[in-house]
């Protein structure tokens, strides 16, 4: 008991600090992105507005299936803790009622924390002129604090909360010290978790959507949305199912496998169909700063990732065989990594630089080209090499010049890093493996082909990840290199939510935006977790 | 310890003598290609150094090299950009936030790693889930806290050295970073310190820290270097150039700087040095602790 506190007390500092500025936020951009708010004034409450704004109707769909997939979460976890605890003969029922106290506890904090929030929030529009000191503040923030609805919703959620805990702890305390059935609380406590999100989620759906219909009524205009819905939930429905399909058609006999691909294909073309028809005209719909944004982020990630990657693993494998002077490569290797990107992005600033006396103008006038304009040129690519004669649309266009510039200076920045973690990952392989492989007679591509790969890719799967979440959270060096003679062609999600943040001072926009990428985020995360379970190779 | 492994895999021999050839002929072709890789790593550092040297009109004539350096040119970007103050104050945030950052993240890691007590698996996956939220996220929700706790408490937030260092003062990174340490120290220890009348706290100060230097130097580095290099949060909370940064400095004077680029690549260079050269210094620290970190997290 006495070690039990001590540990809560160690940890308290660091919990505070990352509750408060890691966590916290979470709830309150959520909050924050169902306000009008704007010009640091906060504003009325919208619902789903500042979505329906970025993605239009979108984001019903969206928020369906968020919910569907919590329902499906947490049926997962009940099923799989009830196959187990079968096995294994354990009493896992009785986790159950504490499991989802302790849920309820926490779904009521949260409602809290949603009640106070407003009401504190409201505090400085309170203060006007002479009376906005510090002593007011400070008592009106008391006031708030002991408002009976913000106290009764306080304890509450504290009372449940303590209640589960209390009654998981004496069932603990009850059990023998080996008792294996002590893990069955998680499971039960998730489940209770996502549902009680889940079914959130659903009612404030299904509210938004009656009033975005009755707004659409009183204006008389006719309300597309179900239609929409139900055409773009049946296109992802489809490639899921052709995914699928194409997933069991790989270990079955030729004809069934024949007969599941066709029907895979079918349903991929469609789906594909489908979507191809009524996508574009809800993304017409929406902001098209932020679609632009997320294109660009797609561009960026297809453009260096692979590449960045490539030349990691070849330079990691060349600098894995005895070669001298290998810590002196990996130092100067690593050195674009650590150096502050502010300052290489001001030197790339001049090397992509559209003066034609810039270092790669003058490179390309040594070959008797024209200056380019690099980090100034909005035009695509794609569009570029072909004369810009056809009108290629945004994506066929590609990714404008000034966004491979950058791009460039991204694979710089990384290729250390990842050659670093690929020899430590290489340092990691067995040297037994490439003896028995030698005495076998497999040559050097060989031993690379099938030792070094398969036994890497944890470590490529952590890196093409990592990549990736980190061009969707990458700021500095873009940032930096942003020139406004491009036209916004370079702004990923993050830059565009900063701006909708600090030049537009659209608190709830930005915010919905923000929680918009977290989601992308997190589906990226779930969907690279399927993929690398199946294909990654742990030893 | 992972130089020892990597170099440990040898070219095979070689016997014949168009083999030894090859050989010959293939380490050419590595050392090319890694020379070639390293070159393209530090080009663009010569060439900062070599353009903070010149003229204006060298600068801006495309010249790659300056005919008689121009040393002034750094006093001048110093003088002119208030480095010393940018200097200062990032060295002042630095110091405040990792100072904070080691003790903090020092009990939390201990307690995940030597203490037992309920709900430990719950909040250590709560804390790593936080890795996965963009920073985006939580600009507008501590902007607003922040200015928020500014009005509460006696001083003010923004624009100010607790906007800019509390909020680093614990991560989830720093963390999961010194528990992978604490964690290797054998449970004797504990046991013999125990006999000794040592409680935890005394374990943690005179025996777990002082044989995890190695990870709490590799924390104050990325600490360092994640301090240095801040300029969204920056950008959001401070106003004037009392409390701004160096990164944030260098990118308001690279505007205000305008065509003297031979004066942008001196402040360029003032603002790398430091890092560059602790880099130098402590690049073990830095490469394993990225190695480390990164494999297993």
């Amino acid at each position: 008991m006495r070690e039990m506190l001590l540990a809560y007390s160690f940890l308290a500092p660091a919990f505070i600090i990352i509750g408060l500025f890691g966590l916290f936020p979470l709830a309150f951009a959520a909050y924050e992105s169902t306000l009008r708010g704007l010009n640091k004034i906060v504003g009325s409450y919208d619902g789903l507005g500042n979505y329906v704004k970025a993605v239009d109707n979108l984001i019903y769909i969206i928020n369906f299936w968020l919910a569907v997939g919590l329902v499906y979460f947490a049926v997962s976890m009940i099923a799989r803790a009830v196959q187990e605890h079968r096995q294994e003969q354990t009493n896992a029922m009785r986790w159950a009622l504490p499991a989802a106290l302790t849920a309820a506890g926490t779904a009521l904090i949260a409602r809290f924390v949603f009640i106070l929030l407003p009401e504190m929030l409201l505090i400085p529009s309170k203060l006007r002129g002479q009376n906005n000191t510090q002593e007011a503040f400070r008592s009106l923030v008391v006031e708030t604090w002991w408002l009976p609805k913000v106290q009764i919703a306080l304890w509450i959620g504290v009372v449940f909360l303590a209640a589960g805990a209390v009654w998981a702890l004496l069932i603990n305390r009850q059990m023998p010290k080996d008792g294996r059935d002590r893990i069955y609380f998680m499971p039960f406590f998730n489940t209770g978790i996502c549902l009680i999100s889940g079914a959130a989620l659903i009612w404030f759906t299904w509210t938004e959507i009656n009033a975005a219909y009755a707004e659409a009524l009183e204006e008389g205009v006719g309300l597309e949305l179900w239609s929409q819905i139900v055409t773009i939930s049946a296109g992802f429905l489809l490639l899921l199912l052709a995914w699928r399909l194409w997933e069991s058609a790989r270990d079955r006999s030729s004809n069934m496998g024949v007969a599941l691909r066709l029907v895979g294909a079918v349903a991929l073309m469609a789906g594909a169909w489908v979507l191809i028809a009524e996508l574009p005209r809800v993304v017409a719909a929406g902001d098209e700063d932020w679609w632009n944004g997320l294109m660009a982020t797609v561009f960026y990630v297809l453009g260096t990732v692979p590449i960045q990657l490539g030349l990691a693993l070849i330079l990691a494998a060349l600098l894995f065989q005895k070669i001298r002077g290998q810590t002196l490569f990996r130092v100067l290797y690593f050195l674009p990594y650590v150096a502050p990107f502010v300052g290489t992005a001001a030197v790339f600033r001049i090397i992509f630089s559209n003066r034609p006396t810039a270092p790669l103008n003058s490179l390309l006038d040594l070959f008797g080209a024209e200056p380019l304009l690099w980090l100034s040129e909005p035009a695509g690519i794609i569009q570029m090499i072909t004369g810009g004669k056809i009108d290629l649309g945004p994506i066929l266009s590609g990714p404008s010049l000034a966004l491979v510039a950058i791009m460039i200076y991204g694979t710089w920045t990384y290729v250390g890093f990842d050659t670093v973690i690929f020899l430590a990952g290489l340092g990691a392989i067995p040297n037994e493996l490439y003896e028995v492989a030698d005495i076998d007679g497999a040559g050097g591509w060989a031993q690379f082909r099938h030792v070094t790969l398969p036994l890497l890719s944890p470590t490529i799967y952590f890196l093409s990840l990592y990549a990736v979440i980190g061009t969707f959270k990458a700021f500095n060096h873009i940032f930096v290199l942003r020139q406004a003679a491009a036209l916004g062609t370079t702004d990923t999600a993050s830059i565009v939510i900063f701006q909708a943040f600090k030049r537009d001072t659209r608190y709830g926009y930005a915010s919905a935006l923000a929680i918009l990428l977290l989601l992308i985020i997190m589906v990226i995360t779930l969907v690279n977790n399927r993929i690398a379970s199946r294909r990654v190779f742990y030893g | 310890m992972a130089n020892e492994a990597l170099a440990g895999r040898a070219l095979r021999p070689s016997q014949t003598d168009p083999a030894t050839r090859r050989a010959a002929l293939n380490q050419a072709i590595i050392y090319t290609v890694l020379i070639l890789g390293a070159a393209a790593a530090i080009l663009p550092f010569l060439y900062t150094v070599s353009v903070s040297l010149m003229n204006l009109t060298e600068a801006t004539g495309g010249r790659a090299l300056p005919s008689t350096p121009q040393w002034t040119n750094y006093t001048e970007a110093w003088h002119d950009a208030q480095f010393s103050l940018y200097f200062m104050n990032s060295v002042k945030i630095t110091l405040i936030s990792v100072g904070g950052a080691v003790v903090f993240c020092a009990l939390a890691a201990y307690a995940f790693a030597q203490m037992e007590f309920p709900g430990k698996s719950f909040l250590f996956t709560l804390l790593l889930s936080t890795l996965m939220l963009p920073e985006a996220i939580t600009w507008v929700p501590n902007f607003i806290t922040v200015s928020w706790l500014g009005r509460i408490s006696p001083i003010p937030w923004i624009n100010n050295w607790p906007s800019l260092t509390i909020p680093f003062m614990a991560s989830a990174f720093g963390i999961f970073l010194l528990r992978q340490f604490f964690q290797q120290i054998p449970r004797e220890l504990w046991d013999s310190a125990q006999i000794d009348g040592s409680g935890h706290f005394r374990y943690l100060i005179t025996v777990v820290l002082p044989l995890s230097t190695a990870a709490v130097m590799t924390l104050v580095l990325f600490g360092f270097v994640g301090a240095w290099n801040a300029l969204a949060w920056p950008i959001l909370v401070t106003t004037s150039s009392d409390w701004r940064p160096i990164s944030y400095g260098l990118l308001v004077f690279l505007d205000e700087a305008g065509a003297l680029l031979h004066l942008q690549m001196a402040g360029a260079i003032i603002t790398m040095l430091p890092i560059v050269v602790l880099y130098f210094f402590t690049q073990r620290h830095f490469i394993e602790g990225i190695a480390t970190t990164g494999l297993k997290g």
